[in-house]
C-alpha cells in the first residue's frame, strides 16, 4: 500500500540549506499532483514553528504533516532522501522525510499501519539509510510490506 | 505488592454499582463545568438589565431571553456530545438540542443534557458501524450526510417529542402543588419547588401559580407567604458556600462568583448547573427550603409582593413593617440547613471516591510529577496506575499524522505482546475522549494538552514510535496483566 502511495513520488537530493526547504522539497510531487496546495506546505512548516520538531518521529526521520484546513485534496505520501542530513528544531538531524497529506484523521490509516511497520524494524531503516534511488528505497519498502 | 494487584484486579473486572454511579457523577460534570462561564456572563446581565435589575435597559433585556434558551442549553449539549462522540458528536448534540429549545417554551437544560449525549453516541455508533467500509475518497461526503440525516431524524425526534413532555410535566408540577397547598403543611411544597426549579420551571411556578396565590393574600391581609416559598435566596446560597468549601477543585473556584450573582442579584440560574452535577445535592435544597419555609411560617412571616429577581435585596425591600425577624431568620435558617446537609452530600462522595477508586489518587499524584516539571513515568511503585487501563488515547495536532502512527504501532505492539482490551486510538488534543485513562503526547504539546485534560494521566514522549517511556508503558501493562 505504501509502496503504491509513494511511486513516483520520491526524490533523493544531496543535500538541502534549511528545514523549511526539505519540507517544500520533499512536498513538490504531492503538490505536482494536486494531492495538497501550497497553503497546506505552509502549514506544516508553521507548524513546526508553533510546535518544535516533534513531527521527528524517530531519529533521522521527519514525517511533516499538519491539520487540514483544505488545503488537501487527496490524502498522499511523498518521500525526500537527503545524503548529507538537515538540521530540525531542537537540534534533531534529519536525512529522511516523509510528508503527509491527510484529508482527515482517518482515511490513509493503511498508509500510517506500513508505515509503522516499516519504522520499527531496524533492518528497514539501515537499508533505507543505504538506499540512494528511487528505485532502490521502492525495493526496500515492498519487501518490508 | 501483589495483593494490591490482585485488588485492583478485582475491582477493574467487576465495576460496583458506586463506582457507576460516581462515572456518571464525572460525566455531569464535565458537561456541566465548562461552560459555568456562560452562566456566570448572563447571569451578570440579566441581575442587570432586566425591568426588576439594578441599572434596567429594555433595549439590553433584549438578550436575557435568547441567551438562556438558545445559547446555554446548546453549549451543555455541545459538550455533552463531544465527550461521548468527539467534534462531530459535538454537532450532532448541538443538532438535537435545538429540536428540544424550539420545541419548548422553557430552557431546555435536563434536555440538553439528554440529547447531547445520545446524539454524540448515535453519531459515534454509526461511525463504528461504517468504519473502513468507505472507499478512498469518499470520506468527506460520507463524514457529512451521515451527521446530516442522523441530525434531520434527531431533530425531527426531539421537536416532536418535547412539547407534549414539557406540558405533561407543566401539568404534573401545577397539580401537585395545588394538592400539597391544600394540605396547609407548606413545608411540603419543597419537595416539588426545588427539583422543579433546578429543571428551570422555576418561573413557572413562581409566576404561574405563587403569585396568584400571593397576590389573592396581599389583598386580604396586606403580605403572604407565598412570595417567599420558591423565592427563598437562602438555600441556593447554602449549597453554592458547601461547593465553595467542600467541591472539587474547579467548582471550589467557580462557586464563589456565582454566590454574588445569585444571592445579591437575584439570579437563582447561577446555582442550578452545580445542582446538575452533583443530583444528590438536591437534597440540600429541598432541606433548606423546607426549613425555611417552616420558619417563615412560625413567624407568621411574608412579603408584600413577589421578589423578582428573588435577591436578598428585593426580599429585605419588600418585608412590611414588622416582619424583619421571620423573613431574615428564614433565609438564614434555609442557608444553614442547605449548607449543612450540601456539605455532607459533598464530604461523603469524595470520601467514597477515595476508597473505592485509587485511580483519583494516582492523577492527583500524576499531577504533582507535572507540576514539579518531570511527567516521569516510572518504576514499581507506578504501576498501580496502569492497572485499570483499558483507553490509552494518542494525541497531536492535527490527529492525523503523528498520534496516528504513534497509536498503530503502540496497537501492534500490545497485539504482539498479547494484551488484549485496551483500546488504542488516534485524535486531534482537543477531540480525546474525556474517559481516556492515558493521554500520550509529544512533550512540546503538553502544555495544550494539559489544558483539555486537567484530571488525566498523560504521558509525554520524545518520538510517537519507538521512546523509553512507551516501552516502559507496554512493560506496565504486560505486568499488570499476569
Amino acid at each position: 500500500m505504501l509502496s503504491q502511495y509513494l511511486t513516483g513520488n520520491i526524490a533523493c537530493v544531496d543535500s538541502v540549506t534549511s528545514w523549511e526547504e526539505s519540507i517544500r522539497l520533499g512536498a513538490a510531487p504531492l503538490l505536482k499532483n494536486g494531492n495538497i496546495n501550497e497553503s497546506y506546505i505552509d502549514d506544516m512548516i508553521a507548524n513546526v514553528h508553533e510546535f518544535g520538531s516533534y513531527i521527528v518521529i524517530i531519529p533521522g526521520v521527519a514525517m511533516p504533516h499538519a491539520q487540514n484546513k483544505g488545503g488537501v485534496n487527496k490524502s498522499g505520501m511523498s518521500l525526500l532522501k537527503l545524503t548529507e542530513p538537515v538540521m530540525y528544531p531542537e537540534e534533531k538531524a534529519v536525512n529522511l522525510i516523509m510528508v503527509l497529506g491527510a484529508v482527515d484523521s482517518n482515511g490513509h490509516l493503511d498508509l500510517i499501519s506500513d508505515l509503522s511497520t516499516l519504522l520499527v524494524d531496524d533492518d528497514v531503516l539501515q537499508a533505507l539509510e543505504q538506499a540512494k534511488t528511487e528505485t532502490e528505497i521502492l525495493h526496500v519498502i515492498k519487501q518490508a510490506e | 505488592m501483589s495483593n494490591q494487584f490482585a485488588n485492583n484486579q478485582a475491582t477493574a473486572s467487576k465495576p460496583s454499582v458506586r463506582a457507576k454511579i460516581q462515572a456518571m457523577g464525572g460525566f455531569l460534570t464535565n458537561m456541566v463545568l465548562p461552560n459555568i462561564g456562560a452562566f456566570i456572563a448572563w447571569g451578570i446581565l440579566t441581575a442587570l438589565v432586566i425591568e426588576t435589575g439594578w441599572l434596567p435597559n429594555a433595549h439590553l433585556a433584549e438578550m436575557v431571553g435568547p441567551t438562556i434558551t438558545y445559547l446555554l442549553p446548546l453549549l451543555l449539549a455541545y459538550t455533552g456530545g463531544r465527550m461521548v462522540g468527539g467534534q462531530r458528536g459535538a454537532v450532532m448534540g448541538s443538532i438535537g438540542a435545538i429540536g428540544l429549545i424550539i420545541g419548548s417554551d422553557i430552557p431546555m437544560f435536563l434536555g440538553a443534557m439528554i440529547i447531547g449525549p445520545f446524539g454524540g453516541w448515535v453519531i459515534k455508533r454509526f461511525d463504528k458501524l461504517i468504519e473502513n467500509k468507505i472507499r478512498a475518497g469518499f470520506e468527506m461526503v460520507v463524514n457529512n450526510f451521515s451527521i446530516g440525516i442522523l441530525g434531520f431524524f434527531l431533530l425531527l425526534l426531539s421537536y416532536t417529542v418535547i412539547g407534549p413532555v414539557i406540558s405533561a410535566a407543566n401539568g404534573f408540577v401545577t397539580s401537585a402543588i395545588e394538592a400539597l397547598v391544600a394540605t396547609g403543611f407548606l413545608p411540603l411544597l419543597s419537595l416539588i419547588n426545588e427539583p422543579a426549579k433546578v429543571l428551570f420551571l422555576n418561573n413557572v411556578i413562581d409566576q404561574g401559580i405563587y403569585y396568584p396565590l400571593g397576590m389573592q393574600e396581599t389583598l386580604e391581609v396586606g403580605k403572604s407567604i407565598y412570595f417567599t416559598v420558591a423565592s427563598n435566596p437562602g438555600p441556593g446560597l447554602g449549597l453554592l458556600l458547601a461547593f465553595t468549601f467542600f467541591g472539587n477543585k474547579t467548582s471550589r473556584r467557580t462557586a464563589p462568583g456565582a454566590i454574588i450573582i445569585h444571592f445579591f442579584g437575584g439570579i437563582h440560574e447561577l446555582y442550578f448547573p452545580y445542582v446538575l452535577m452533583k443530583p444528590l445535592t438536591i437534597l440540600g435544597m429541598i432541606a433548606g427550603g423546607m426549613s425555611g419555609i417552616a420558619t417563615f411560617q412560625l413567624f407568621g412571616a411574608g412579603l408584600v409582593a413577589g421578589p423578582s429577581p428573588g435577591s436578598i435585596f428585593a426580599y429585605l425591600a419588600l418585608t412590611p413593617r414588622g416582619n424583619f425577624t421571620g423573613i431574615i431568620l428564614g433565609v438564614l435558617v434555609a442557608t444553614i440547613v442547605s449548607f449543612i446537609v450540601t456539605s455532607l452530600i459533598l464530604k461523603f462522595e469524595k470520601s467514597s471516591d477515595e476508597d473505592d477508586d485509587q485511580l483519583t489518587e494516582s492523577i492527583e499524584r500524576s499531577k504533582t510529577m507535572k507540576s514539579e516539571g518531570k511527567q516521569i513515568y516510572s518504576s514499581s511503585d507506578d504501576s498501580a496506575k496502569t492497572s485499570a487501563v483499558n483507553k490509552i488515547s494518542f494525541v497531536c495536532d492535527a490527529g492525523a499524522g503523528s498520534s496516528a502512527l504513534g497509536a498503530t504501532t503502540f496497537r501492534k505492539k500490545l497485539q504482539k505482546a498479547d494484551l488484549n482490551g485496551i483500546e488504542v486510538k488516534h485524535y486531534r488534543i482537543e477531540d480525546a475522549p474525556q474517559d481516556s485513562d492515558i493521554i500520550v503526547v509529544h512533550k512540546n504539546l503538553l502544555d495544550r494538552a494539559r489544558m483539555t485534560f486537567k484530571d488525566q494521566k498523560i504521558i509525554t514522549i520524545d518520538n510517537y514510535i519507538g521512546d523509553p517511556k512507551l516501552e516502559e508503558l507496554l512493560q506496565q501493562l504486560a505486568k499488570n496483566n499476569h
